[in-house]
């Protein structure tokens, strides 16, 4: 038997499977049966084997360079490095659709087993809608983007190997998993919201799990974005990390509805509200995930990622339109089951915060989506072609942004539920000196944008109140006579959750200053220079010693050698290239990146005459390396939060502390 | 059944599903398909010296027509290539600019400090670049010497490529 045939025997059993379990999961939540819930976990975990062997299955076929099977054909190749071969599964359309299943698959299993306790009231309708999901994709693998089918003969003995791009950076191997863990993990509490909605009710055996599962895609979309950035400064060399490209716009939609959603799910842990509202967000957050993947994946909108055009398009539309109708459908029928519980405080304080955070969080995405459909929006109904550049983004995310950071700053530090005026007066007057410490700052160190002057003063007020909160427990401990390693140790314990939440917190503010400083005070340089010439960007003096030609197989690459000065004093050598692969017609550029703690030195070549002349812009960008280490603290938080707490030893008024925050 | 769900629900959905559904078959990058084998459009427009170039005059040779701008990035790149494919060329085949949203003063200190590798036209109004229906720039058009548009290039050019374009050209 040929790799061509168990593979897609394999994609066909995955097949067979979910379309069992589809109506098992859904007869085994309707009606609360232990016997078909048994089942429809099996099945799971089949599901999840089956997409694990046909995945293992592609990468046989990979690694031995099997060019009867035509994805191999299409993007392997005997010269191409062993890593870049085994990572070639998600290079092209029909193997990272695969991938989708794999991942899909494994979430399925996951959920099959590690709720198979304490989650049983949702877990049949849950499995069910994750099938629905997991038929879809299977389809999709096993007929119209099938990777296993056989290569027309002849067959050849060799291929093109895949794109350049992937190999052009060590990013690109891991930035498109973790997008794709995101994506495919907002699946599951999609099926949860959606077996919420079916049973009527959203318990506590609902909500705490949901956070979880929600949080865990969270976590990897916020990875996979900064890794998207990172790869697009480090690789594209335009001297840019954020370009509100269609597909970046693609990650963000559902990551920004996903924030929106783990915040509205802490109000309706404390006050037991908004349950329709955050299911609504829920279920937003899986329908953009498809929509993002339908843009990036049909051709209909214009990106600097070329994907081509496949036939997958219109089926993605038909899924994306199905699940549309039934999740309205759904929530006509049942949104009026979830009502709030009877709550005798008005919306005041800090729910009022919650509430205007996930209002901004909404109207950016809103924002965002109208940008990135615009074009399609202005062709289908006038005919004319037109983009949304960056000004549009730009303008409409920088009073957002510090809308959400002023939020950041006052939100924790208002209290819970009904309170007085002299209160909050007294809660939100207090870090004002950090506000003013945070702008006296910015101004000391140069900035005079008021942007960057307002995100200051913000920034300095979020920072007071962020520290405050996350050291309050442990600060009452050590009253108590504990000692520090004790009391931030059992603190850390008791609430693990808390402790991540105001790390995230601490990570976006950094981010945020980080993306402010250095989008403000860019200094740029563009010179044509000779041999020996030398040119001065910021504090720096760059000297351009000559162009070498290195061949390398599928691609020749001019590299420049650039010794960099600063005071007189030699800081290094910078070699940027400009690489010509045999199989694209435009040159791609591959930047050389200085980087320190305040700022960068971003080199690419953009010309080489034929004269040896070398045109080179040199950029000089504060504080960029920030934005990567901010997202890696979020990353760190989310984990934190996902850490289950445990109990410790706790006085009364230690207990009051911790409750109130 | 809550209807104001459904109301929203159908506002928000069925535009929605309409207008990604009208969008196939319509492929943003692909905008050059429909000139490529038909008579170029012609024009009659002038160059930074004021001297009229009528492109139905210049019939006879190979024609390379390049959209630029001094703002746009990748014509920065492609400058330098043009400059000695023109050299390189001379006699065989005419290369013709044409100012794609750009001031007249910019393209003189460009080309100036730069050098040119032929007339840049003034396009007023941006006629002829609707005409050929640029989307961006830099765009190249390779006309033949019977004036039909033989091969379209978006982005900066590569020299293997300008070759093999103009080889079966000549």
């Amino acid at each position: 038997m040929s790799l061509s045939q168990i593979g897609l025997g394999l994609v066909l059993m995955a097949l067979l499977t979910t379309a069992i379990g589809i109506p098992v999961g859904f007869v085994a939540g309707a009606t609360r049966s232990a016997e078909g819930l048994r089942w429809a976990r099996r099945l799971a975990y089949l599901f999840g084997i089956s997409m694990l062997l046909a995945n293992v299955t592609m990468e046989i076929a990979l690694l031995t360079h099997d060019f009867s099977v035509s994805y191999v054909a299409s993007v392997g190749s005997l010269a191409t490095p062993i890593h870049i071969t085994m990572v070639s599964l998600w290079s092209s359309l029909e193997g990272s659709i695969l991938f989708w299943g794999l991942i899909l698959g494994g979430f399925t299993a996951a959920v099959a087993y590690l709720q198979r306790q304490g989650h049983e009231d949702y877990l049949g309708y849950t499995l069910g809608t994750m099938f629905v999901v997991g038929l879809f994709f299977s389809f999709l693998i096993a007929g119209p983007a099938n990777p296993f089918r056989p290569t027309p003969l002849p067959i050849p003995t060799d291929g093109p190997g895949p794109n350049p791009l992937l190999q052009n950076h060590l990013l690109m191997i891991i930035h498109p998993p973790m997008l794709y863990l995101g994506y495919v993990g907002m699946t599951v509490p999609f099926a949860m919201a959606i077996a919420a909605l079916l049973r009527g009710q959203l318990g506590p055996t609902w909500l705490r799990p949901m956070r979880n599962w929600l949080l865990l895609p969270t976590s990897f979309l916020t990875m996979g974005i900064m890794l998207g950035g990172w790869w697009s400064y480090e690789v594209l060399g335009w001297g840019g990390y954020w370009a509100w490209d269609p597909v970046e716009n693609a990650s963000f939609l559902p990551w920004l509805v996903a924030i929106a959603a783990l915040h509205s799910a802490i109000v309706q842990q404390r006050r037991g509200t908004l349950k329709a509202w955050t299911t609504i967000l829920i279920m937003m957050t899986f329908l953009l995930s498809i929509l993002g993947t339908f843009l990036t994946r049909s051709g209909v909108v214009n990106s600097v990622h070329s994907f081509t055009q496949s036939p997958i398009g219109p089926l993605f539309l038909g899924f994306l339109a199905f699940c549309l109708v039934v999740v309205v459908a759904l929530l006509a029928l049942r949104i009026d089951t979830l009502t709030s519980e009877p709550s005798e405080d008005a919306v005041v304080a800090r729910e009022g915060a919650f509430l205007l955070n996930n209002l901004l969080l909404v109207t950016f995405t809103f924002t965002v989506l109208i940008g990135t459909l615009f074009p399609i929006i202005a062709e289908a109904v006038r005919g004319v072609k037109v983009s949304v550049g960056e000004p549009y983004f730009n303008r409409m995310a920088v009073p957002i942004c510090l809308g959400l950071l002023l939020l950041m700053g006052i939100g924790p530090a208002l209290p819970w539920g009904r309170a007085s005026r002299a209160q909050i007066r007294r809660a939100l007057l207090v870090p004002i000196p950090a506000a003013i410490g945070g702008l006296a700052l910015a101004f000391l160190l140069g900035g005079r944008h008021p942007s960057v002057l307002l995100t200051g003063a913000l920034a300095g007020y979020a920072l007071w109140v962020t520290l405050d909160q996350a050291s309050k427990p442990a600060r009452a401990r050590l009253k108590k006579g504990e000692s520090l390693p004790t009391a931030v140790d059992r603190s850390f314990r008791k609430a693990p959750r808390r402790t991540g939440a105001y790390l995230v917190h601490f990570g976006v503010i950094i981010t945020f200053v980080a993306i402010a400083i250095s989008s403000s005070y860019q200094v740029n340089l563009e010179a044509s220079l000779t041999p020996g010439q030398s040119a001065e960007v910021g504090p720096y003096l760059l000297t351009f010693d000559g162009i070498q030609l290195i061949e390398k197989p599928h691609l020749t690459s001019q590299q420049a050698t650039i010794t960099v000065a600063k005071a007189g004093k030699s800081k290094g050598v910078l070699q940027p290239s400009l690489n010509y692969y045999d199989t694209q017609r435009e040159p791609i550029g591959t930047p050389a990146v200085k980087t320190t703690l305040t700022h960068d030195l971003y080199l690419t070549v953009m010309n080489v005459g034929e004269d040896g002349r070398l045109g080179l812009r040199a950029i000089v960008t504060p504080a960029v390396v920030w934005i990567w280490i901010g997202v890696v603290i979020m990353v760190a938080g989310t984990i934190l939060c996902l850490l289950p707490s445990r109990p410790v030893r706790t006085t009364k008024s230690v207990r009051a502390v911790e409750s109130a925050a | 059944m809550n209807r104001t769900v459904v109301l929203v629900g159908a506002l928000i959905v069925t535009p929605l599903i309409v207008v990604l559904a009208l969008s196939f078959g319509k492929d943003p990058r692909a905008i050059d398909s429909p000139l490529i084998g038909k008579a170029a459009p012609t024009f009659t427009l002038r160059d930074l010296d004021g001297d009229v170039v009528a492109l139905e005059e210049l019939r006879g040779q190979p024609v390379v027509l390049n959209f630029w701008a001094t703002w746009c990035q990748p014509c920065v790149v492609e400058h330098p290539l043009l400059i000695a494919s023109a050299n390189r060329y001379e006699g065989q085949v005419r290369f013709v600019g044409v100012i794609y949203q750009d001031e007249p003063q910019d393209i003189r200190r460009f080309v100036s400090q730069r050098g040119s590798w032929g007339p840049s036209l003034i396009d007023t109004d941006g006629d002829v670049a609707i005409a050929y229906g640029v989307y961006g720039a830099p765009e190249t058009y390779f006309i033949s010497s019977d004036g039909v548009i033989a091969e379209k290039v978006v982005g900066a050019i590569r020299p293997d490529v300008m070759a093999s374009i103009l080889g079966p050209l000549l």
